[in-house]
């Protein structure tokens, strides 16, 4: 069978996170002693834990001078990853995912949101070009040792070289590499928005059943939306962005069916390594559209009326970044 | 007036340092006094209803404030947390308070990130009222969209998600 190019640029990302899977929790021990200074490895070690690790633990979000609690379950087993996040306050919501698929459940709203994931397979968002370029556009330094939920922990720190992009301080236990704490930092090194677990435990036993949703299966007056087949296709849609920010790259192009939308959305997304932003493009709605800039703790959205299209961009970066990249936004 | 350094007429540059807490303790106490005149508290509410509308937010019914500070005044232990910030500031924002629930969010957000988590939730459930619930459907639409692709997924598992579904309102009008 012929490989397209598009399968073919994928194969070294595919053969990466397979090594990377392949390590296991007894070579996380083994890394997380050696002296893994490198900002890469870091990471690695963290993405690593946290697809590799069975743990179960509350977890504090705040942001926006909220402070959300929720409890988070993960475990892998002989049919993949399976995770389970669910908030303990406010409206119930659920978020459980099994290997590449993520299902959002709305109680409330008697709604469950699927989300296919294929993309994940074939482009590991930690791309390793980009984690050896990281060092470009962030100053990477060790920090403090700290203990967190009980366990001691090493923080490190992510400064922004420019104005583009915010710090990252993050928390990693020192036994097993997963983040227990991580932070975005604004300008004036002001944490704007915190992940952070209250109490964990990691390596337990953990039954299946304990990451199965808790609506299975949903009543029957529940509405399952499923993203459409063809979603994540990707291809070219002729919408570039001319004044990109130094150090970010284009991971994914493609089309995909967005509720509440009419027609396709095209969906650009580029990464610094460390964050992401999101570019969407479709034709403009009938209904009045909120246009100008918004912000949800670490996320920053801008959204600009351009000719007959509607604009959005949105990412873990400071509003002047996705104010710049919606600006620049053209047709080819 | 009130007992703070009365002066001139607030100046909107003045309330639009305020509401974003650029204000040092005693202009902040001066902009509160000076919030009780008519045209300054009108623009104060103007400039909230601005940044309500560009983040997507319902527009606060009529007659929140008068409610809202009514019923603040019958619950004073919402100013609890003001222990864990130096006294002249925690005053400057508690006047805010009882003019806009909004203030009371900024300040909060001032404050719970630098606090041990249990001291951040024990200042949450203080605060009895709590703002209209931000809505915004579309975003979060995107919001989901774009966590697959984002390298904190990678490192973090689903914990992000919680952006975009924390505040989530499926149902709501688009």
């Amino acid at each position: 069978m012929r490989r397209s190019n598009r399968v073919a640029a994928a194969a070294p990302g595919r053969v990466a996170q397979r090594t990377c899977a392949a390590l296991g929790v007894a070579a996380l021990l083994w890394l997380s002693n050696a002296a893994a200074d490198d900002a890469a490895d870091w990471l690695k070690q963290a993405a690593t834990a946290a697809r590799q690790l069975t743990y179960s633990g509350t977890l504090l979000y705040q942001h926006d001078g909220r402070v959300e609690t929720s409890h988070v379950i993960h475990m892998i087993d002989s049919h993949g990853e399976h995770e389970k996040l669910f908030n303990l306050d406010g409206p119930a919501r659920e978020v459980i995912r099994n290997n590449e698929e993520v299902r959002c459940y709305y109680p409330d709203a008697k709604i469950i949101r699927v989300e296919p994931r294929t993309y994940r397979n074939a482009f590991p968002s930690l791309l390793p070009q980009q984690l050896d370029t990281l060092t470009e556009y962030y100053n990477f330094r060790k920090a403090e040792t700290a203990r967190i939920a009980g366990f001691e922990t090493q923080a490190f720190v992510f400064e922004p070289k420019d104005g583009m992009r915010y710090g990252h301080k993050l928390w990693a236990d020192l036994g097993s590499g997963l983040l227990l704490k991580a932070q975005l930092l604004n300008e004036h090194n002001v944490p704007i928005e915190q992940f952070v677990f209250t109490d964990i435990q990691i390596g337990i036993k953990i039954e299946r059943d304990t990451v199965r949703p808790t609506y299975r299966p949903p009543p029957a007056d529940w509405e399952t939306r499923m993203s459409l087949p063809g979603d994540v296709v990707q291809q070219d849609t002729g919408w570039l962005v001319k004044d990109l920010p130094p150090g970010f790259s284009k991971i994914v192009e493609g089309y995909r069916t967005l509720r509440g939308k009419v027609g396709p959305v095209a969906h650009l997304v580029f990464s610094d390594g460390l964050v992401a932003v999101s570019v969407f493009v479709e034709p403009m709605p009938q209904a009045p559209q909120p246009i100008g800039s918004s912000q949800q703790g670490g996320i920053n959205v801008y959204s600009r009326q351009m000719d007959e299209h509607l604009v959005t961009v949105l990412g873990e970066t400071p509003g002047a970044t996705v104010r710049q990249i919606a600006d620049s936004v053209a047709h080819r | 007036m009130g007992k703070f350094h009365a002066g001139p007429e607030l100046t909107p540059e003045e309330i639009s340092l305020w509401m974003d807490g650029e204000l040092d303790a005693e202009h902040s106490a001066r902009a509160c006094d000076g919030c009780r005149e008519a045209a300054p508290m009108a623009t104060w509410e103007h400039y909230h209803q601005i940044g309500d509308y560009l983040r997507g937010c319902d527009a606060i019914a009529p007659g929140f404030r008068e409610r809202f500070a009514a019923r603040l005044s019958a619950e004073p232990t919402v100013l609890a947390p003001s222990r864990l910030r130096p006294a002249p500031t925690a005053v400057a924002w508690a006047l805010a308070a009882s003019i806009a629930a909004v203030g009371v969010v900024g300040w909060v957000a001032l404050t719970t990130m630098s606090v041990p988590p249990a001291a951040v939730t024990t200042a949450q459930q203080a605060a009895v009222v709590r703002p209209a619930e931000v809505r915004r459907p579309v975003v979060n639409e995107y919001l989901l969209a774009h966590q697959e692709y984002s390298p904190t997924t990678a490192i973090q598992g689903v914990r992000p998600y919680l952006r975009a579904v924390a505040a989530d309102t499926p149902d709501a009008p688009e």
